[in-house]
C-alpha cells in the first residue's frame, strides 16, 4: 500500500467521522439549538472534509465543500441568519458531501453538476452579504508614499494570492554586470517594524534567501538612530538597502522572500536605476557586504554590526532586540560539516569563522565592521530536505487515546477468549478429592477465575462503542423515505449511548436501515389515511438502544398501521411458507416477515430498492448471535425487536446433552431448569404440547424430537431446562441431561458451514468436541416447520 | 542536529501527511490535536518550528499563537499557519496573532519545507 493509500484510509475514515458528526450537530441544530460552539463545529467538520479533499485532488468534493463552507462560515459570523430554510439545506448538503465522499472512496463518478444546485444556493445566499468586502491596501500605500516622500509609485509587496515559486536561474550570474536599469537588477529598501521581530521573522533569514537568488549587496542605513535621549530599548532603527543581481529575476520572486512580513515593515522594489536615490550612496551607510549566492558564503552578520560612530548608542536598537530574536552567540554554532549535503544553504558556520580576518571572497567593506560581540548569528541552518537521517517517529504528545488496529484488538479478544475456556475448563477438572488434596491450587485456581473475567471485562470494553454512530445514520435515511413515500416521519432516537462490542455495531447498519425502511413502507400510512384515523398527521418512528442483562435490545417502533395479518399470511400460503393445514398464531404471522422468500411485492419495488426482504435483517441478526422478533398491534404500530449479545466473543452458557450430543443453551436466556416426567406435557389442539409452571403454560420443545435424534432419556425423568424468548414468552427446552456452565467462544455457522434453522452457530469444547449453540428464539418463531408429536 | 517541529491540526489526514513529509526531510515531528494540547506540548518540550491549522475544537489557531506569543518564552518561535483559506481573512488574522507565515493547504512536500526553511534558522 503506498503511503498516499494510507493516507486515503485515514482521510475517509476521518470523514465517517466528520460526517457523523454533523448529523449528530444538525439533529439537534433541527431542534433550534443554535449555539456558536455547534456552528463552530460544523464549519470545522466540513473545513476539515474540504482540507484533506484538497490534498488528494478530489476536485467535485473540494468545490462543493468549499461553498458550504463559505455559507457555514457567513453564518457562523452571522452575516447569514440560520434560518429554518438555510438549515435543511445545509441538511442536505452534508448528505451531498456524504455522497461525494463517497464517490471519492468508491471511484464512481457523480453527475458533474451534482450538487449544482445547493451550490448555486450557497453562492447567492454568500453574494448577498459579500459586496462590501475588498482591498484593505489603500491605507498602507499611502502610507508608504507619504513616510519616503518619493515621487514614483512604489511597488508594493502583494499578497492576495500565493505567488507561484519564482525560480531564479543562479549559475549563471554575470559578476561585472554593468549597473544600469536592467532586467534582473534590484534594489530594495527595507525597513522592519517592530511587528516583524515579534512574529519571529527575521531579517537574516530574508537577507538569506535573496541571497540564494543571486549576487546581493546589502548596507545597513542607522540613521534613524535617535539620540540616547530619545531612545527606545525595544526600538527598531534599521533600514537595509539591498541590491541585487540575478539575470532573468522577476519581481515575483523578490516579493515571495518578503511574503510573510508583508504589513510589518516599509518596503520597496525597483529595477535598479529607476528609482533615484532609492538606495543610498556611500554618505550614510553603516555596513556594506556583498554577498554572493551558491558560490560565496555572504558575511551577512556583518550587516548587524555597528560602525565606530554608533559605538556610543547601545548595541541592541539595531538588531532585532534580545526579546524578539533568538540571538545564540556565534560560538555555538555547529560543526561545518553538517551543512555539506546542503550546498544551496548558507553556512553560517563558516561565516563565523571568517568574520574576524575575513579573507572572505570579494567583501567590499567601506569602513572595516568590527563585529560586536552580541552581533546576532543565525543558529545552524535546517536541514534541507530529502535527508533520510532521523527515523523521524511522530510523538503525539497530550492525546488522551490511542488509536489501535481493530486487529490488534482482536488478536487479543480471541487470546483472552481461549484463556477464559482454558480456565473454566480446569476449574472444571477439580473433583471434590482434589479439592480437599490440594487447598492451595484451588484457591490459585479462583483467583484465576476472577483475573480472567477482569481481564475479559476491560478487553471488551476496549471494543464497546456507542450505538451513536449508527443512530447517527439514520435520520438522514428517513429523511430519503419521508421524501420519497411522501409521508411525514419523525424519527427519535433513544439509548444511543448505550454501548456494544464494535463488530455487533458495523453490523447493525443493514438491519436497522431495512428495518426503518420497513416502517417507512408498510408501517406508517399517508398523512390522509392518519388524519383519517384520528392519528397525528405525521408518523413516529422511534429508534431505540437498551441494555437488558446479558444483551442488547435494539427497538424500531412505529406507530403506524401494524402489520397486515391476512395478506401476510395469504402472500406466505402462496410462497408455501405455511402449509394450508396450519394455522398460526398472530405472533407467528408477524414472524413471517422475517421468513425466508417472504417479501411483499412494495418490498421489492420502492422503498429497499435492493429487492431483498426483512429475511437479511434475520440472517444479519443471527450472524452476530442476536435474534430478531416483531410484534404488532393493528391500527396502532410495529415493534421490531433486535437481541444482540453484549459481546461476540464469548458466550455464557449452560451445557446440555440431546441424543448422545453436546449442546449449549445461552445462559442469558435461561429462566431455571427443572427436572420432570413427559407425563407432565400436555397436548393442546394445535398438536403441540405445553407444560404448566406455576400455573403458566409453556410451550414445549424437544430438543431431540426437533433436531431428529434419538433421545436415550427415561421418560419419566427428564430435564427441562425454561428460556424465555422475546416478549416474556417462555418456551420449556426438553434435554437429556443437564451437565453444567460455562463460557464457550462462538463460532459462526454461517462462515463455516451454513446456516442452520434452530441453530445460532458452534463453539469447540475445552475438550475438543463441538456444541452447536440452541437458538432459542428461532425455535420457539419457527413451529410451523414442526410436526405435531 | 535535527529540527523539532510541533504540528497541531485536528484532521488526522494533514497530521500524517505532514508527519510523513516532515519525517521524510529529517524533521523530528511532534504532534497536537488542538490548540490547547500544542500549548502542553511547548510547556514540556523544545520545538524549533510550529506548524498550526487555524480552525480546531477546544482552542483554535488564533488563540494557541496568542497563547504563544503571550507566554513570552516563545518570541522567536517561528509558528506557520496552515490554512486552506483562500480569502486572506484567516492569514491576517494569524499574523495579527503572531504568527511568523502560512502554508497553504493543500501543500506539496517541497514547498513545505522551503516555506520552513524560510522561518527556521
Amino acid at each position: 500500500m503506498s503511503d498516499l493509500d494510507d493516507f486515503k484510509a485515514t482521510y475517509f475514515d476521518e470523514c465517517s467521522e466528520l460526517l457523523t458528526e454533523l448529523e449528530e450537530q444538525f439533529a439537534v441544530i433541527e431542534e433550534g439549538e443554535r449555539g456558536a460552539d455547534r456552528l463552530n463545529a460544523v464549519f470545522r467538520a466540513i473545513h476539515s472534509i474540504k482540507g484533506g479533499a484538497g490534498a488528494f485532488g478530489f476536485t467535485a468534493l473540494v468545490g462543493f465543500a468549499h461553498a458550504y463552507e463559505t455559507l457555514l462560515d457567513y453564518v457562523r459570523d452571522g452575516r447569514i441568519e440560520l434560518t429554518d430554510d438555510v438549515v435543511v439545506l445545509c441538511i442536505r448538503a452534508n448528505d451531498i458531501v456524504a455522497d461525494h465522499v463517497n464517490a471519492a472512496q468508491t471511484g464512481e463518478a457523480l453527475p458533474a453538476d451534482y450538487g449544482a444546485e445547493e451550490k448555486a444556493r450557497f453562492d447567492a445566499l454568500a453574494r448577498g452579504e459579500t459586496a462590501s468586502d475588498s482591498v484593505e491596501e489603500d491605507e498602507l500605500d499611502g502610507e508608504m508614499v507619504e513616510e519616503f516622500d518619493l515621487d514614483f509609485t512604489p511597488v508594493m509587496v502583494n499578497l492576495d494570492a500565493p505567488k507561484p515559486t519564482g525560480e531564479a536561474p543562479v549559475e549563471d550570474v554575470f559578476d561585472d554586470a554593468p549597473m544600469m536599469a536592467a532586467e534582473g537588477q534590484w534594489e530594495i529598501r527595507f525597513t522592519p517594524h517592530r511587528a516583524l521581530y515579534a512574529r519571529a521573522n527575521d531579517p537574516l533569514l530574508l537577507f538569506r534567501e535573496l541571497a540564494a537568488l543571486g549576487k546581493m549587496n546589502v548596507r545597513a542605513i542607522l540613521s534613524d538612530v535617535p539620540p540616547l535621549s530619545d531612545f527606545e530599548p525595544f526600538g527598531v532603527y534599521c533600514t537595509w538597502e539591498i541590491t541585487l543581481v540575478a539575470p532573468g529575476l522577476g519581481e515575483d520572486a523578490i516579493r515571495e522572500v518578503f511574503e510573510f512580513v508583508e504589513g510589518d515593515c516599509d518596503i520597496i522594489i525597483a529595477q535598479a536605476g529607476t528609482v533615484p536615490g532609492l538606495v543610498s550612496d556611500e554618505s550614510e551607510m553603516a555596513a556594506d557586504v556583498s554577498a554572493e549566492a551558491a558560490t560565496d558564503e555572504p558575511d551577512l552578520s556583518s550587516l548587524l554590526a555597528l560602525t565606530e560612530e554608533e559605538v556610543a548608542a547601545p548595541v541592541e536598537p539595531v538588531v532585532p532586540p534580545a526579546a524578539f530574536a533568538p540571538e545564540p552567540p556565534a560560538a555555538e554554532i555547529g560543526p561545518q560539516d553538517s551543512f555539506d549535503e546542503a550546498p544551496a544553504d548558507l553556512s553560517f558556520a563558516a561565516l563565523a569563522a571568517e568574520i574576524a580576518p575575513a579573507p572572505a571572497p570579494a567583501p567590499k567593506v567601506d569602513k572595516p565592521a568590527p563585529v560586536a560581540a552580541s552581533a546576532p548569528v543565525a543558529k545552524p541552518a535546517v536541514p534541507t530536505g530529502g535527508g533520510e537521517s532521523e527515523e523521524g517517529t511522530g510523538r503525539s504528545v497530550g492525546v488522551q487515546s490511542i488509536r489501535v488496529d481493530l486487529d490488534k484488538v482482536d488478536r487479543v479478544v480471541n487470546m483472552v477468549g481461549e484463556l477464559v475456556i482454558t480456565q473454566s475448563m480446569l476449574t472444571q477438572q477439580m473433583d471434590e478429592t482434589l479439592r480437599a488434596r490440594y487447598t492451595e491450587l484451588v484457591r490459585g485456581l479462583e483467583v484465576l477465575a476472577q483475573t480472567t473475567r477482569g481481564l475479559q471485562d476491560s478487553v471488551m470494553a476496549i471494543r464497546a462503542q456507542p450505538v451513536k454512530s449508527v443512530f447517527s445514520r439514520m435520520p438522514r435515511l428517513a429523511r430519503e423515505l419521508a421524501t420519497k413515500t411522501g409521508k411525514k416521519i419523525k424519527l427519535e432516537t433513544i439509548g444511543e449511548n448505550t454501548e456494544i462490542d464494535k463488530t455487533v455495531i458495523e453490523q447493525l447498519s443493514d438491519p436497522l436501515t431495512h428495518m426503518i425502511r420497513n416502517s417507512a413502507d408498510h408501517g406508517i400510512e399517508s398523512p390522509e389515511k392518519r388524519l383519517a384515523a384520528g392519528k397525528p398527521e405525521s408518523g413516529t418512528i422511534r429508534l431505540s438502544a437498551e441494555q437488558a442483562g446479558g444483551n442488547i435490545l435494539i427497538i424500531v417502533e412505529d406507530d403506524g398501521a401494524g402489520i397486515n395479518r391476512e395478506r401476510v399470511l395469504g402472500l406466505a400460503r402462496d410462497k408455501g411458507i405455511v402449509a394450508p393445514d396450519i394455522t398460526p398464531t398472530d405472533e407467528q404471522i408477524d414472524q413471517l416477515i422475517f421468513a425466508p422468500g417472504f417479501s411483499t411485492a412494495e418490498a421489492v419495488s420502492d422503498i429497499s430498492g435492493r429487492g431483498v426482504g426483512m429475511d437479511v435483517v434475520l440472517s444479519n441478526i443471527k450472524k452476530i448471535g442476536g435474534s430478531v422478533h416483531v410484534r404488532s398491534w393493528p391500527g396502532r404500530g410495529t415493534r421490531m425487536t433486535l437481541r444482540l449479545p453484549l459481546t461476540l466473543a464469548v458466550l455464557d452458557v449452560m451445557l446440555v446433552k440431546v441424543g448422545g450430543g453436546p449442546y449449549v443453551v445461552p445462559l442469558s436466556s435461561i429462566v431455571e431448569t427443572m427436572q420432570c416426567s413427559r407425563a407432565a406435557f400436555e397436548r393442546v389442539p394445535s398438536g403441540g404440547r405445553v407444560l404448566q409452571v406455576r400455573g403458566e403454560y409453556v410451550q414445549v420443545i424437544d430438543l431431540a424430537q426437533r433436531f431428529e435424534l434419538s433421545s436415550q432419556q427415561n421418560p419419566d425423568d427428564q430435564f427441562v431446562v425454561l428460556c424465555e424468548a422475546e416478549g416474556n414468552q417462555k418456551v420449556a427446552l426438553v434435554v437429556d441431561d443437564i451437565i453444567g456452565q460455562q463460557q464457550v467462544v462462538i463460532k459462526s455457522l454461517e462462515e463455516n458451514f451454513e446456516s442452520v434453522d434452530g441453530i445460532a452457530g458452534g463453539t469447540i469444547l475445552g475438550d475438543g468436541n463441538v456444541a452447536l449453540i440452541v437458538d432459542v428464539q428461532g425455535l420457539r418463531t419457527s413451529p410451523i416447520h414442526q410436526n405435531a408429536a | 542536529m535535527t529540527l523539532r517541529v510541533l504540528t497541531v491540526d485536528d484532521s488526522r489526514t494533514i497530521l500524517a501527511m505532514l508527519h510523513h513529509t516532515l519525517s521524510n526531510a529529517g524533521f523530528e515531528v511532534l504532534q497536537a490535536e488542538d490548540g490547547k494540547q500544542g500549548l502542553d506540548v511547548l510547556r514540556s518540550q523544545d520545538v524549533d518550528v510550529v506548524i498550526t491549522d487555524i480552525n480546531m475544537p477546544v482552542m483554535d489557531g488564533i488563540e494557541f499563537i496568542k497563547n504563544v506569543r503571550a507566554t513570552g518564552q516563545h518570541n522567536s518561535l517561528p509558528i506557520l499557519i496552515l490554512t486552506t483559506e483562500t480569502s486572506q481573512d484567516k492569514r491576517d488574522q494569524g499574523k495579527a496573532a503572531g504568527g511568523t507565515g502560512w502554508i497553504v493547504k493543500p501543500f506539496d512536500p517541497e514547498k513545505l519545507i522551503s516555506v520552513i526553511n524560510r522561518v527556521v534558522h
